[in-house]
């Protein structure tokens, strides 16, 4: 018995030269970079000291955390014990380096990118990953979203430090209406998921919406009534998507697909009749309407645009509903098992009609909302929306094959793309380059916790 | 009396497994749409059926061709696998090559073809990799891949531009019918012919429809499926390759609209989204299809609302083709002996009839005054077609006709009838020197007025 706490003993003390080596190391790129800099000796030895204590730190959480278990039961004998403490710790060591090259990497090639504050929010990253993977061993229900709101408080705290004004009113009253255009353009995406389908006519029933409205409006329509007929007129075209494609469901992606460009190309016929501006369509848009969404709206004397007001009612309506009303929980049970669900008689074909309806109808809203933030009628304001509500979806965690997810994870998949991209606007990259990081961030997000099983494991 | 029913099924059976491997009911659709367009086409336009016409159509859908059998080779292999980077990969190798031939880096054909080629399948690997090894959907990866290959687009190549290889220049004029990338086209489609003879194609579309069934009969499903992608990598270095010959620059902005497009032309080509059925001549009609829409929908002048009549059209024959495949059931119910080359032959000269008597019948649409050209198109060239048609050129055209139409109907019932399998091959063969012959004498026999036409036109 003696052997083992030796031997942990011995292991310890190796753990912690690894850690002391690594943070003298660092603190040591530290200080001869600031000195490069010409920075003052004061700032660079308070940095220094800081720099050493925090990732002493680190590597004793890191230590804490994943090797009081493990270290008991090793093998006696082995390979030599440098060798051994290599095996031991590589993941942590590698995890370090890799995070530093980086660090190095982007403070030698762009100017100015160390200072205190990209320093300290590395290491809250840093600290941020380490609670992530700790904290997620126990989570297992709902990990996307334990995941999601994570790199949520992670961003939102790196970015406030970061970037002047962002986490001012403003910046997060933008935030909100973004991701509430955003959020109530998932809604039909999220529900159409859950049974397993997909809608790629969201983005082509916004545009449509957005100049059908306009259109109407300038053809001398009440406001009231073209918005409810555009509403209406949005449900019937997902009605018909959820008819058309009921039979056809494993190709819903290209059908709704193909209904989106005939609904796009229609629209823009019907509008550009007996005008002779092609596909441009003007009127005045009324005060209430620009006022739901733009910037500078008022909710009842609260300074904040009605559409946040709406997204928050129709996302505790849809999390509420979907988890404790009947229709809610068929819904489930639908995108889980098909054959069950029709064994305890529920209707296949009502929820699917009644997903892609509903689908039409908030894609509608959507496009009449934005009307009232842009003022003109443009067929190409869905555009955007084409991937990014699969995005969004993806990202909070609700499957795509089915029966997964919810409401609620897709409002966080909302925030944490809409938060993501004001902090990419806030250290000033361009459209190409948010579009390229959203890309590249999507993988690992998923990756974290939809991953399918082995097919070894499926037979 | 048992002897006889006996005797019938075992014919029965015969026939259906003598038609089990030729019959597919799933090209039935495309050969009717591509046949419906073009007769469509020749009466609207009969400047197609020459040199310069099929020239331009050859060099303009051929990028889509070639990004076609990409998404295929994806499709095949199941798991709802629809690539949807493939039109940003090929914007990708674009403007990556444009960038590096105008570095001087690259430059020879060698090195262009070899870097495309190799680009491709570099990016479908590392795409292929994810989906084995990270065990995330398919349509996810492809999607990240869209986001990020859009974006870095963008900050490769910012707007379109550039040059492409001085060698390549006089590719994309497209005035006559041999150019080098009706030599890449073929050579595709014969390299994806010959890859449906191996077994490697055969455990392809057994993972695509069964993956669970493949893995357990010892199917290494690992590289077939990195197989696939290698190919997928392939057609798309190709058809970036066709691509940059068409605009002769780089554009790095055309992704969505490839990838929406040749989503399309799979699915109206009969390819199955959710895997193990397609067919590389479907998807060459698929993809011909949506040329041939958009040649006859530019033949009318819709003036400022062109471009949403296309739109509305593209959206409304998916739809229907999609679905006419719930149809094909019925459809192959009844029709037991259904061959797809049979039906091709018979359309093909229906087809040629149409262009005859559009050609001999040029001078005298020319003769009526253009009113009564837009009156119909079906009765304007019934006027004074007779007495132009000499009767010495018809003759044999019609009798070739005919045979190329009976023969084959008699050798396909001959097949049909005796229980030997290969006389398939022979079957091909004598079609195809009918239509040789025919051909043969369709330029022999009516070059005399033909070329008189068309000298006629040009004055």
């Amino acid at each position: 018995m003696n052997v083992p706490v030796a031997d942990m003993q011995n292991g310890n003390l190796l753990a912690k030269l690894i850690g002391l080596v690594l943070a003298i190391g660092l603190t040591a790129i530290g200080v001869v970079l600031g000195f490069v800099q010409g920075l003052p000796a004061q700032q660079v030895i308070l940095y220094a000291v800081a720099t050493f204590a925090l990732s002493a730190w680190a590597w004793k959480f890191y230590l804490q955390q994943f090797h009081t278990q493990n270290s008991a039961a090793r093998e006696e004998d082995g390979p030599g014990e440098l060798r051994q403490a290599w095996e031991k710790y590589r993941l942590g060591v590698l995890g370090f380096v890799i995070l530093l090259a980086g660090f190095l990497i982007l403070s030698l090639t762009v100017e100015g990118f160390f200072n205190v504050w990209n320093v300290v929010s590395g290491l809250i990253l840093l600290a941020i990953i380490v609670l992530t993977i700790t904290v997620g061993k126990f989570v297992s229900e709902n990990k996307s979203a334990f995941i999601g709101l994570m790199v949520l408080i992670g961003l939102f705290t790196i970015g406030a430090m970061n970037i002047e004004g962002f986490a001012s009113a403003v910046n997060i009253k933008s935030i909100l209406l973004f991701a509430a255009f955003l959020g109530l353009a998932c809604v039909g995406q999220t529900l159409v998921s859950l049974l397993g389908g997909l809608d790629l006519s969201i983005p082509f029933v916004i545009g449509s919406a957005n100049v059908g409205l306009l259109y109407m409006i300038s053809l001398g329509v009440p406001p009231w009534l073209a918005v409810i007929l555009i509403l209406l007129l949005g449900a019937i075209i997902g009605a018909i998507n959820g008819i058309l494609s009921f039979r056809l469901q494993g190709q819903a992606l290209i059908l709704t697909l193909g209904t989106g460009f005939a609904i796009s190309g229609g629209t823009q016929i019907i509008t550009s009749i007996g005008t002779a501006y092609s596909g441009n369509v003007f009127g005045t848009v009324p005060k209430w309407l620009s006022n739901l969404s733009a910037m500078n709206g008022v909710t009842f004397g609260l300074p904040f645009p009605p559409v946040i007001a709406i997204w928050a009612l129709v996302a505790i309506v849809l999390i509420v509903g979907m988890r404790n009303t009947v229709y809610g929980r068929y819904l489930y049970a639908l995108g889980v098992n098909r054959t069950s669900a029709r064994r305890i008689s529920i209707s296949e074909r009502v929820y699917w009609v009644a997903m892609y309806s509903l689908s039409g109808l908030f894609s509608a809203l959507t496009g009449a909302l934005l009307l009232g933030w842009s003022g003109g009628g443009f067929i190409g304001v869905g555009d955007p929306y084409l991937f990014m509500t699969l995005a969004a979806v993806v990202v909070g965690g609700t499957s795509l094959l089915g029966g997964v997810g919810g409401y609620g994870f897709t409002v966080i998949g909302v925030l944490v793309l809409q938060v993501l991209t004001s902090f990419l606007v806030g250290i000033g990259l361009n459209f190409e380059w948010q579009q390229f990081i959203f890309g590249i961030l999507i993988l690992p997000m998923v990756a974290l916790y939809a991953r399918s099983p082995h097919i070894r494991t499926q037979i | 009396m048992t002897d006889l029913t006996a005797k019938t099924t075992e014919v029965h059976t015969d026939e259906e497994r003598a038609s089990g491997g030729t019959s597919n009911p799933y090209l039935l659709m495309p050969i009717s749409v591509l046949f419906i367009l073009l007769i469509f086409a020749i009466i609207r336009s009969p400047s197609l059926i020459s040199s310069a016409g099929i020239g331009s159509a050859i060099i303009v859908s051929a990028p889509l061709i070639l990004a076609t059998y990409a998404l295929m080779a994806n499709a095949i292999s199941g798991r709802g696998t629809v690539d949807l980077s493939v039109g940003p990969l090929i914007g990708f190798i674009n403007v990556t090559m444009i960038q590096l031939v105008a570095n001087g880096y690259i430059g020879s054909p060698v090195s262009v073809f070899i870097f495309a080629v190799a680009l491709g399948m570099a990016y479908q690997l590392l795409m292929g990799l994810i989906i084995i090894y990270i065990r995330v959907q398919p349509i996810i990866v492809s999607l990240s891949g869209f986001l990020a290959l859009s974006g870095i687009n963008l900050v490769i190549l910012p707007r379109p531009g550039g040059l492409a290889p001085e060698w390549m220049l006089n590719w994309g004029s497209g005035t006559t019918i041999f150019s080098p990338v009706l030599i890449i086209l073929i050579v595709a489609t014969l390299a994806w012919l010959l890859f449906t003879q191996t077994a490697f194609y055969t455990h392809l579309r057994l993972m695509g429809s069964d993956e669970r069934a493949a893995y357990t009969s010892g199917v290494p499903i690992t590289i077939v499926r990195l197989g696939a992608h290698a190919i997928a990598g392939m057609f798309s270095g190709l058809a970036a390759i066709t691509f940059t010959s068409l605009i002769s620059s780089g554009d790095p902005s055309q992704g969505t609209t490839y990838t929406l497009i040749a989503i399309t032309a799979v699915v109206l080509g009969g390819t199955s989204l959710a895997g193990g059925r397609g067919s590389v001549i479907g998807s060459l009609f698929g993809a011909l299809n949506l040329y041939l829409i958009t040649y006859v929908l530019a033949t009318f002048n819709f003036g400022a609302v062109q471009s949403f009549v296309t739109d509305l059209a593209y959206g409304a024959i998916l739809v229907a083709s999609l679905l006419l495949t719930l149809a094909l059931p019925f459809i192959q119910r009844h029709i037991r002996n259904f061959s797809p080359l049979l039906y091709f032959v018979a359309l093909s000269v229906i087809v040629f009839g149409v262009i005859l008597h559009n050609t001999f019948d040029y001078d005298g649409l020319k003769s009526i005054q253009p009113v009564l050209l837009m009156a119909g198109p079906l009765e304007a060239a019934g006027t004074n077609a007779v007495n132009l048609v000499s009767p010495g050129y018809a003759k044999p055209l019609i009798f070739a006709a005919l045979l190329i139409i009976i023969i084959p109907v008699l050798l396909r019932v001959l097949v049909s009838q005796s229980s030997r399998k290969d006389i398939g091959p022979l079957l091909a063969i004598v079609v195809a020197a009918l239509v040789l012959l025919g051909g043969y004498l369709l330029s022999r026999g009516p070059e005399l007025p033909d070329s008189g036409a068309k000298t006629e036109e040009v004055r």
